[in-house]
C-alpha cells in the first residue's frame, strides 16, 4: 500500500477503472467525472492505455474532491475491476478502507493478500445487464452506480446524464442504463463495509467545464479564429484533430488530415500566406518532418502556430505515455538562425489561454510560436472554471489584408515599389497579403532582399541585414511573451524553490500544499515562456532562493542545463522522471521532504 | 490587355542560355497576359531547382517554397484563399523525387491548381545527377554505371492518381504549349501539365534535337483526351523508352486526358466561402462550444 500524504482528514476520492482495451473505460470514467464536476467537485483524471485497440491493459483514474486540486495522486480509493487482472495489477494501490468494486463471475480477487484491510464489494454486474436486458458494454453503467453508492453521492446526477446521453436513442435504451446504474448502486449500498469518505454536492458551486488539454488547445484555436488546421495522427495530438474536424462546419474551420506531417507544415505555411490563421499539431516524431518546413516558416516570415505534445522517444518511442524531452528539439529544430517562440502550458487554463495568445504573437512577429505539451497535460481532462473567452483578442499585427499598397507608404520603396521584407527597427515589415492591389511580392526560402528576391540575397550586406532584422524580432518578443508564473511561497521566505515547465506544473501545486501542512514552505516557478527564455526573472528568482531545484520530465536535464546557459546559474538539486509516467505529487512532496528536512519515505 | 511582358521583374534569369526554361517562361507569361490574370491576383509557388529561380523573375504573388514542397504550400495557399488563381512550378526531382507523395496526393483530391513540371531528366542545379525521370541506364555522376530503375510515368501517375487534366508540353513549341498552358490554368480541377524542358548544359541525350525529331502534337491525329483507359495505355506506350530511335519512339504532346465537372476539393469545403483571413477578424464566439464541456 501507498503512504497516502493527503492526511487523515482528506475529503478527496480517487476512483480507479480498470480492463480491458475496448470495454469503453474511458468513457465511463469521463461520465463519472461529469456527475461530479456538475455537483460542483473538483475532479482530475488520468487515462493509461497501451497503443493497441483490442487486449491490452486499460486503467481509466479519476480523483474528485470539494477542494481544487491540480493533479491525479497515487493511491486509490476505489478501485472497480473490470477483470481479474485489474486486481493483479492495482489492488495494493488501494488505501486502507478503500474497496473494490468486481463482478464475481467474471473477475477474481484471490490475488488480495489481505481482503481484511478492504472493502470488497461484489456487485453481479454482468447478471444486472442481463435482467434488465441491456448490452454487455453497459457493465460501466453497473459500475458507476455502484461507485455512486458507495461514495454516497446522488445517482441522479448519473440517470439524468444517461437520459441526456441516450435521448437520441429512444427512451428504452437510456431507460434500461438508468435501470442497470440504479440496481448497481443498490448493490454497494448492501455492502457491509463503510466507505470512509462521503461525496456530496456543493451547492451553490461556481460553474466548472471538464476538458482535456487538447480540448483546450482546440477551444483557443477557435476563438482565436483559426482559419485552418492541418495534422497528421499521432498520439497523443490526434484527438486536437478530431475536436477541430467536429467543429469545422460549426465555426468555418479547414480541418485536413495531410498525407504526412511535412504535408501540414507546409499547408499551413501557404494558408498562412494567405492570411488564414494556420496551426499543426503532432507529437516528437511528427514534428521531426515538420522540422524542414518550421526553418520555411521562420525565413520566409510566415504567422504559424505549432503544436508538439510530446511522449516519450526516441523515433517511435512509448506512444500512448508521457515525457518532456522534447525541449531542446523545439528550441533547435531546423538548421541555420532565426526567431521562434516556444509556449509551455502547464494545465487546461494555461493551454487554452496560451493558444489563442501563440496565435497573436504568431501575427506580431510574423514568426513559428510553438506550443509545448504533452501526454500528461493532452490526454487528460481537469474540472477548471470556464475559460475566460472576454480576455481573447485578435491582434494581426503589421497585416494588410485587403486595398492597395499605395496606401501604405511605409511599406513602399522610393518608387512605390512593396518591400515585404522592408528592414526595420524592430525587425517587423508590412505583410500584405496576395491579392493586395500593387503588392508585387515573393516569399522566400532562400535568404532574400527587401522585395523577396533570392538573386541578391547572398550580397554580405543584406544576407547581414535580414539576418539581423529576423533575429530583433525575438527581442521584439520579449516584450510580448508571457512571463513566468510563481505560485506558494516567497522564494526568500521559502525552504526550496522549484522551477518546472509544462505539465509539471499540476503535481508541483500539488505537492506544495501538502508540504505546507506540514510545515514546509516552498516558491514554485513555472516558466510559461521556454523562448526567448526569461532570463531576469529566473536569475533573481534563483538569487532569492535558499535552495533551487528542477523539476523535469527527461534523463538529460533540459530545462537545467537551459537555466545554467543562458543564467550562468546552478540549481542545487534535481528530479527527472523519463519512464513514460507522469510525476505524481508524492514523488515531489516525498524528495522535497528529504532535501528540507532530512526525512526519508 | 497585359503583354507577357508585364509579368516581367527588374531581375533578368540566369538560366544557361538554350535552357528550355526560357521557353517555357515565355508561353507562361504569354499565358498569364492573354488569360487577363492581374498580377497581383496571380499566385506562384515554385519549388528548388533551376527553375525556382523563375520567382526572380516573374512579377505575381509569389512563393518560392522548398524542394519538393510547393504542392503542400500551394494547396493550403489555395483553400485558405480560392479567389486567388494558383500555379505551381516544379521540377522533375521536386514532383516526383522528394515530392512523388505530394503529387500523387495533389492529383487524387482533384485540388483546383495548375501543376506545372519542367522535366528535363536530370538534376540541373545541383549538377547533373540522375532524376526521377532519367532513362534506364543512363550515366550521371551518382550512377556512374547507369541508372538501374525505370523512370516515373509522370503522366501516367497523374491519371492513375485522379488528376482531370493531364497534358504534356515542349518547351520548344512555344505556341502550341501557350495553348496548354492557358487550358491547365482554366481546366476547374487539378491541372498536371509537363514539360520537356531540354537542360543543355546536363543532358547530353534529350536535346532540344533529340526532342524535336520525336514529338507530335495529338491533336493533329485527332486524339479523344476524354477516356480515360485509353489515356493510360498511351502512358504506358509511349514514355519510357526515350533511348530508342524517333521512329520507333514517338513522344505524344498535347492534352493526353481532360476531365470536366468532377467537383474539386474545394468544392466539399462547404463549412467556408471566401478567405480564411476573414475568419480571424475577432475572436470567436464559442460559447456553445464551451458548453459541450460542462
Amino acid at each position: 500500500m501507498q503512504a497516502d500524504p493527503r492526511g487523515p482528514s482528506r475529503r478527496d476520492v480517487q476512483v480507479k477503472i480498470g480492463g480491458a482495451a475496448g470495454f469503453g473505460i474511458k468513457a465511463a470514467g469521463r461520465t463519472l467525472a461529469r456527475c461530479f464536476t456538475q455537483g460542483g467537485l473538483h475532479t482530475f483524471d488520468l487515462t493509461e492505455y497501451p497503443s493497441l485497440i483490442r487486449g491490452g491493459h486499460n486503467v481509466y483514474q479519476v480523483r474528485v474532491s470539494p477542494d481544487e486540486i491540480h493533479s491525479h495522486v497515487l493511491p486509490v480509493d476505489v478501485l472497480v475491476a473490470l477483470n481479474t487482472e485489474t486486481v493483479e495489477r492495482h489492488h495494493e494501490e488501494v488505501v486502507d478502507g478503500g474497496a473494490i468494486i468486481y463482478d464475481p463471475k467474471t473477475t477474481s480477487v484471490e490475488s488480495v493478500p489481505d481482503p481484511k484491510r478492504l472493502c470488497i464489494v461484489a456487485v453481479p454486474l454482468d447478471d444486472i445487464v442481463v435482467e434488465a436486458g441491456g448490452q454487455r458494454i453497459m457493465r460501466n453503467v453497473a459500475a458507476l452506480g455502484a461507485v455512486l453508492g458507495l461514495t454516497g453521492y446522488p445517482l441522479s446526477f448519473l440517470t439524468d446524464s444517461l437520459v441526456a446521453q441516450f435521448a437520441h436513442k429512444g427512451p428504452e435504451i437510456a431507460k434500461v442504463n438508468v435501470e442497470v446504474a440504479t440496481k448497481g448502486r443498490e448493490f454497494a449500498l448492501k455492502a457491509a463495509c463503510p466507505f470512509p469518505v462521503h461525496l456530496e454536492p456543493v451547492p451553490n458551486a461556481l460553474p466548472q467545464i471538464l476538458v482535456d488539454g487538447n480540448e483546450a488547445v482546440g477551444l483557443g484555436a477557435l476563438a482565436a479564429g483559426i482559419g485552418m488546421y492541418c495534422a497528421y495522427p499521432m498520439t497523443p495530438a490526434s484527438t486536437l484533430l478530431h475536436y477541430l474536424a467536429a467543429h469545422d462546419h460549426e465555426y468555418g474551420v479547414v480541418v485536413k488530415h495531410t498525407e504526412d506531417e511535412i504535408a501540414a507544415m507546409n499547408t499551413v505555411i501557404g494558408a498562412s500566406f494567405a492570411g488564414a490563421r494556420a496551426m499543426c499539431a503532432t507529437s516528437g516524431g511528427g514534428f521531426s518532418l515538420m522540422v524542414e518546413g518550421l526553418g520555411l516558416a521562420g525565413v520566409s516570415e510566415s504567422a504559424i502556430v505549432v503544436g508538439v505534445f510530446t511522449r516519450p522517444g526516441p523515433a517511435t518511442g512509448l506512444p500512448t505515455w508521457t515525457e518532456q524531452s522534447d525541449l531542446r528539439f523545439v528550441l533547435h529544430a531546423a538548421q541555420g538562425e532565426f526567431p521562434r517562440v516556444v509556449l509551455a502550458p502547464g494545465d487546461r487554463t494555461d493551454a487554452f489561454e496560451l493558444t489563442w495568445k501563440a496565435f497573436n504573437l504568431a501575427d506580431q512577429l510574423q514568426t513559428p510560436v510553438i506550443l509545448l505539451g504533452d501526454t500528461y497535460l493532452s490526454d487528460n481532462r481537469e474540472s477548471v472554471a470556464p475559460f475566460d473567452t472576454a480576455a481573447v483578442c485578435v491582434d494581426r499585427g503589421k497585416i494588410v489584408t485587403d486595398g492597395d499598397i499605395a496606401t501604405h507608404p511605409e511599406a513602399l520603396d522610393d518608387a512605390g515599389m512593396y518591400l515585404r521584407y522592408k528592414v526595420t527597427p524592430d525587425g517587423l515589415s508590412t505583410r500584405a497579403l496576395p491579392g493586395v492591389t500593387g503588392a508585387l511580392q515573393v516569399m522566400n526560402s532562400y535568404e532574400h532582399d527587401e522585395y523577396g528576391y533570392g538573386a541578391q540575397g547572398e550580397e554580405v550586406a543584406n544576407r547581414v541585414a535580414q539576418n539581423e532584422k529576423r533575429l530583433r524580432k525575438l527581442d521584439r518578443a520579449c516584450g510580448l511573451v508571457p512571463p513566468p508564473a510563481l505560485f506558494g511561497a516567497d522564494p526568500s521566505t521559502a525552504e526550496i524553490s522549484i522551477l518546472c515547465f509544462g505539465s509539471t506544473k499540476g503535481p508541483v501545486r500539488e505537492a506544495i500544499g501538502w508540504l505546507a501542512r506540514e510545515g514546509v514552505n516552498v516558491a514554485v516557478m513555472q516558466i510559461v515562456t521556454i523562448w526567448p527564455f526569461p532570463v531576469h526573472e529566473v536569475s533573481e528568482f534563483m538569487d532569492r532562493s535558499k535552495r533551487t531545484m528542477v523539476v523535469e520530465g527527461n534523463a538529460t536535464g533540459q530545462l537545467e542545463g537551459l537555466i545554467r546557459q543562458k543564467c550562468l546559474r546552478a540549481p542545487d538539486w534535481r528530479i527527472n522522471r523519463y519512464d513514460g509516467r507522469p510525476f505524481s505529487p508524492e514523488q515531489i512532496f516525498e524528495t522535497v521532504r528529504e532535501v528540507v528536512l532530512g526525512v526519508h519515505a | 490587355m497585359s503583354t507577357p511582358d508585364d509579368f516581367l521583374t527588374p531581375n533578368a534569369p540566369t538560366w544557361c542560355p538554350g535552357c528550355g526554361n526560357f521557353g517555357m517562361w515565355r508561353a507562361l507569361r504569354t499565358a498569364y497576359s492573354e488569360l487577363g490574370l492581374p498580377f497581383d491576383k496571380l499566385a506562384v509557388v515554385w519549388g528548388i531547382g533551376c527553375h525556382g529561380n523563375g520567382a526572380d523573375f516573374t512579377k505575381c504573388q509569389g512563393f518560392h517554397a522548398l524542394h519538393g514542397r510547393a504542392l503542400p504550400v500551394a494547396t493550403g495557399l489555395h483553400l485558405a484563399n480560392p479567389e486567388l488563381t494558383v500555379v505551381v512550378e516544379m521540377g522533375d526531382g521536386d514532383a516526383f523525387g522528394i515530392g512523388l507523395g505530394h503529387f500523387a496526393h495533389s492529383c487524387r483530391r482533384n485540388l483546383d491548381l495548375t501543376s506545372i513540371t519542367h522535366d528535363n531528366q536530370v538534376y540541373g542545379l545541383t549538377t547533373g545527377q540522375a532524376s526521377p525521370t532519367t532513362e534506364q541506364g543512363v550515366h550521371t555522376p551518382s550512377t556512374p554505371t547507369g541508372v538501374l530503375e525505370r523512370p516515373v510515368n509522370t503522366v501516367g501517375l497523374a491519371i492513375a492518381e485522379g488528376a482531370t487534366f493531364v497534358a504534356r508540353g515542349f518547351s520548344d513549341d512555344v505556341e502550341h504549349l501557350t495553348g496548354l498552358m492557358k487550358a491547365a490554368i482554366t481546366h476547374k480541377g487539378f491541372a498536371v501539365l509537363d514539360v520537356f524542358q531540354p537542360c543543355v548544359t546536363w543532358n547530353k541525350l534529350n536535346t532540344h534535337a533529340w526532342f524535336r525529331e520525336r514529338v507530335y502534337r495529338l491533336e493533329d491525329e485527332g486524339w479523344d483526351p476524354t477516356d480515360r483507359a485509353k489515356a493510360m495505355a498511351l502512358t504506358l506506350e509511349n514514355f519510357s523508352e526515350m533511348t530508342c530511335t524517333p521512329e520507333e519512339c514517338r513522344i505524344p504532346i498535347g492534352v493526353i486526358y481532360q476531365e470536366e465537372g468532377r467537383p474539386t476539393y474545394a468544392d466539399g469545403l462547404t463549412q467556408v466561402a471566401g478567405p480564411l483571413w476573414k475568419q480571424a477578424l475577432a475572436p470567436r464566439d464559442i460559447t456553445r462550444a464551451l458548453a459541450e464541456q460542462s
